[in-house]
């Protein structure tokens, strides 16, 4: 192996007659004049001089090359492999052409690799490429992960990539990105595994519902690692709710907007109508009596009421109804506040208003991960709300220790989203954006970090795309999307060429912390999502559920005459509880006559049913 | 013609393998006498990859072994082509004389008519000649481009009236099937008293027709050594067997390899001198 061509202090290229290069190796070049140098494989080429790409000229056929084979002289011996190296530092001088090349020992890349050791960092995966060099690996790096190739679960066999958790604080934040299927909700599995391990107190927005650690992954025999004590997940309007004593008349702008799109006008009335402090009652007695003024009409009918009313209560209930009127029907119009108003039951009824975080914080305090979950638009807003709070909270404890005051403690925290375009979209304002944005830019001072994962990156806020400071990018195929990745990553051209070829599960990990991008593949997760089953197979599962349970309720039936059906229902209804109408119970038993499950026979009174032959 | 089959071939591995020989020649400077020429022979075999037999002479006018008057005008040019001729061919036999001698092959294909050693190279050829037939190497010549007219003279022959005046090449385009062969009798092969015996053949699906020589004392391996030569030639290919093109393209001197050689290990003064022409300082 030796550098042939021209060379330039950057990039060299290298030749060998027997030795193939791979993508993202990492070799060292014995240049004479200067000290050893070390470059990372950035394109690999084979060449024949003896198969040339000739098109329309000569074009030589598989038997002839047999044949020559067949006479001693294998033409695969005549290909020379040719590769592209990129020094890591600059040399002083251009390389010297014919150096020798050689691949480097474990010990002297390690520094490059491997950041943090285990204890002190994420074992997130396998570094692509790096089984020669893994060979001579200290035994503390060895064995601590699974990857699963298409062969199934592997041993490691390359050099860990391990996240060093401390350089968070100096390189904030990470983005994952990748399309769908590329891997990307694997990868932010893993690292929530990760964070797990660690007891880092997290927060999950898990619009999917498929932040789950129960469950075990099929491919691990036994169960290694149990995370069913370091998560919580929590349901908004079921777990957690907001506390409307908290609440800001901005806030409960977006919560209502949650609910169903509100305009201007409702907007103005909220305003107008949302004292602070209030809660949830006072407020919807406001509303409530607000309406019922306006039903009236005028002025001179709530004085009418007043006047005509049966008791003291009734009185005093109009009056207070009339002061409303009086101060709010000019600003507030009716059918606003009726929006307002129903909106308002919507979100109650959905439980938001009856919980608080709480469960939450404590989680939190005791490190856990929490996942909360909800849909989308409920999510956003309510994110708001949380993240709000707690960043705050964060902020308020670490403020005071600067100023000496007490303030309870509250720990620091990573805050995770998938889907993170819909919390911090690009072009134009959402609820959850302007806290996301004021994390992204100070949340390091006070120990909060984010963790964003998009399949769209070109649709994600600008501003907080330019303040992740470590990227995970799995394949993509959209080219607005690697242009986007192009500009707001290190990656090489070359790179960029490979992001819509990567297999699922391999991604390109550009760290400010590493200086370089490393193409590293994500390890086997330990427990699975829920969502894995093929629906596909889901349907057939449920198709054959329901044929046995039907099975089971006619068999003790059988035979079935035809004429009998009606007498059959209503049996069926007192033993089982279940209803079927004469029609669908013949449809059922044709079903299951075509499949051979009972065989349908023709008598004298018409058809008769009974237990297949084979059985 | 049916191709042989792996075993066939593997036999001949047994036996030695084959080796392929190719001279190749390439000029640097302008007009006589101020060139120098390179001449390069190789005999590459399909068995021992490594240390193929390169053998390599050189030629300038103006340091010929003969003494002259190199202003002499009188048949220069004839001259030279012979020359060239004569040192190309010498090359070719002395590598494929050095290949039967040091590989022991079981044949030898040489690119080009053997008719031609035997004009240019007389002794050197005799000496190739017997060698092969003391040790039963069989030696083969394939001619990519055939020169000869013995078709249309035969035709001439029987038909007067049409006055037949063309090459074999022009005759036979297309005529062939896809691995079809004329035997040419010997009496009507002008390179009988040479000592050859000859075929045509299309080898390949291009409509063009290939030439082969063989010593007459072995003649009947003619059809055999047919095979091997339509075994080892691509069906797209132009026609000549791949091993010889494999043999052809190490052999070449290209212009960069023959101008590095001048400027290094001739003088400066004298390579400009005698060796650039005008036309080599052109820039538009």
């Amino acid at each position: 192996m030796k550098v042939v061509g021209i060379t330039t202090q950057q990039e060299v290229f290298v030749g060998s007659r027997t030795r193939n290069f791979r993508i993202n190796e990492f070799i060292i070049i014995e240049d004479p004049q200067q000290k050893e140098l070390m470059g990372e494989v950035v394109e690999a080429h084979t060449f024949n001089r003896y198969i040339p790409l000739n098109i329309g000229g000569d074009f030589i056929d598989n038997s002839v090359l047999e044949s020559l084979k067949s006479l001693g002289y294998n033409i695969d011996e005549e290909t020379i492999y040719i590769g592209k190296v990129r020094l890591l530092n600059e040399a002083l001088y251009p390389v010297l052409t014919g150096s020798d090349i050689r691949l480097p020992k474990f010990h002297e890349v390690k520094d490059l690799m491997i950041k943090a050791t285990k204890e002190e960092g994420l074992v997130l995966g396998t570094i692509r490429n790096t089984d020669d060099m893994a060979v001579e690996m200290d035994q503390e790096f060895q064995n601590l992960l699974y990857t699963y190739e298409d062969e199934g679960l592997c041993q490691q066999r390359e050099i860990p990539f391990i996240l060093d958790l401390k350089s968070m604080h100096q390189y904030p934040h990470i983005g994952v990105f990748g399309g769908s299927g590329s891997g990307k909700s694997f990868g932010l599995r893993v690292l929530l595994e990760e964070l797990m391990q660690h007891n880092i107190p997290t927060i999950v927005l898990d619009p999917h519902f498929e932040m789950d650690f129960s469950e075990t992954a099929s491919y691990f025999e036994d169960k290694t690692l149990d995370f069913t004590d370091r998560f919580k997940c929590l349901q908004v309007g079921y777990h957690v709710g907001v506390k409307f004593q908290d609440l800001s008349a901005q806030d409960l702008k977006n919560l209502l907007d949650a609910a169903s799109n509100i305009t201007d006008a409702m907007n103005n009335a909220v305003d107008v109508l949302f004292k602070n402090r209030d809660s949830f009652q006072s407020f919807y007695n406001r509303l409530r009596m607000l309406i019922e003024a306006q039903e009236e009409g005028s002025l001179d009918k709530i004085e009418n009421r007043i006047r005509e009313a049966d008791n003291e209560e009734e009185r005093k209930a109009w009056i207070e109804r009339r002061e409303l009127y009086l101060s709010y029907d000019k600003t507030c119009p009716y059918s606003s506040v009726r929006g307002i108003m129903w909106r308002l039951k919507r979100l109650d009824n959905e439980g938001i208003f009856s919980k608080d975080i709480r469960e939450i914080e404590e989680g939190l305090q005791s490190g856990k991960l929490i996942v909360v979950q909800g849909n989308t638009r409920i999510l956003q807003v309510f994110s708001t709300y949380l993240l709000n709070n707690l960043y705050h909270k964060r902020r308020d404890y670490k403020d005071s220790l600067y100023k000496n005051t007490v303030t309870d403690y509250f720990p620091p925290f990573i805050v995770v989203t998938d889907e993170a375009h819909n919390f911090a979209p690009k072009g134009y304002n959402s609820p959850s954006k302007s806290i996301l944005k004021e994390i992204s830019q100070e949340g390091r001072k006070y120990g909060v970090f984010l963790i964003l994962a998009t399949q769209r990156p070109t649709l994600l806020d600008e501003t907080i795309t330019a303040q992740l400071n470590t990227k995970f990018i799995f394949r993509t195929v959209r080219a607005s999307d690697i242009q986007t990745i192009k500009e707001e990553t290190d990656l090489t051209v070359e790179e960029t060429r490979r992001l819509p070829y990567l297999r699922t599960g391999d991604v390109f990990i550009s760290s400010a912390s590493m200086g370089r991008t490393i193409f590293a593949r994500i390890r086997a997760a330990i427990t699975s999502s829920p969502h894995t089953e093929n629906p596909f197979d889901e349907l057939k599962n449920k198709e054959k559920e329901d044929e046995e349970k039907f099975m089971n309720i006619i068999k003790d039936k059988l035979p079935i005459m035809e004429t009998d059906l009606i007498q059959l229902i209503s049996e069926i209804e007192k033993e089982f509880n279940i209803t079927f109408t004469k029609d669908t119970l013949e449809d059922r038993l044709k079903i299951l006559s075509q499949k051979g499950l009972i065989s349908r026979e023709e008598t004298i009174f018409g058809y008769r049913y009974i237990m297949s032959n084979d059985e | 013609m049916e191709k042989l089959d792996n075993k066939h071939l593997a036999l001949y591995e047994a036996k030695g393998g084959i080796v392929g020989v190719d001279g190749s020649t390439n000029r640097v400077g302008g007009a006589y006498p101020h060139f120098v020429e390179v001449f390069q022979g190789l005999a590459k075999s399909t068995l021992i990859n490594e240390d193929p037999i390169y053998m390599a002479d050189i030629h300038s006018p103006l340091f010929s072994d003969i003494p002259k008057n190199i202003l002499e005008e009188d048949a220069k040019k004839e001259k030279e082509r012979e020359t060239k001729n004569r040192l190309l061919s010498d090359i070719e036999v002395k590598v494929a004389l050095e290949a039967a001698k040091k590989y022991k092959p079981y044949g030898i294909i040489m690119d080009g008519s053997l008719i031609r050693y035997y004009i240019y190279s007389y002794d050197l050829w005799m000496e190739l000649r017997n060698e092969c037939e003391e040790r039963g190497i069989i030696l083969l010549g394939v001619i990519k481009d055939i020169k000869t007219t013995i078709i249309g003279e035969i035709l001439g022959e029987v038909y007067p009236e049409f006055k037949i005046n063309a090459y074999d090449r022009e005759l036979l385009f297309g005529i062939l099937d896809y691995g079809e062969v004329i035997v040419i009798e010997d009496e009507v092969n002008s390179k009988k008293e040479s000592g050859y015996s000859s075929v045509f053949m299309r080898s390949s699906l291009s409509p063009t027709v290939i030439g082969m020589d063989i010593i007459d004392s072995q003649k009947p391996y003619l059809e055999e050594m047919s095979r091997l030569v339509f075994t080892l030639t691509p069906e797209n290919s132009r026609g000549v067997p791949l091993w010889l093109d494999l043999v052809d393209k190490e052999v070449q001197i290209s212009d960069a390899i023959m101008k590095n050689l001048l400027e290094r290990y001739l003088d400066r003064d004298i390579y400009e001198r005698f060796f650039v022409s005008e036309r080599a300082r052109r820039t538009l």
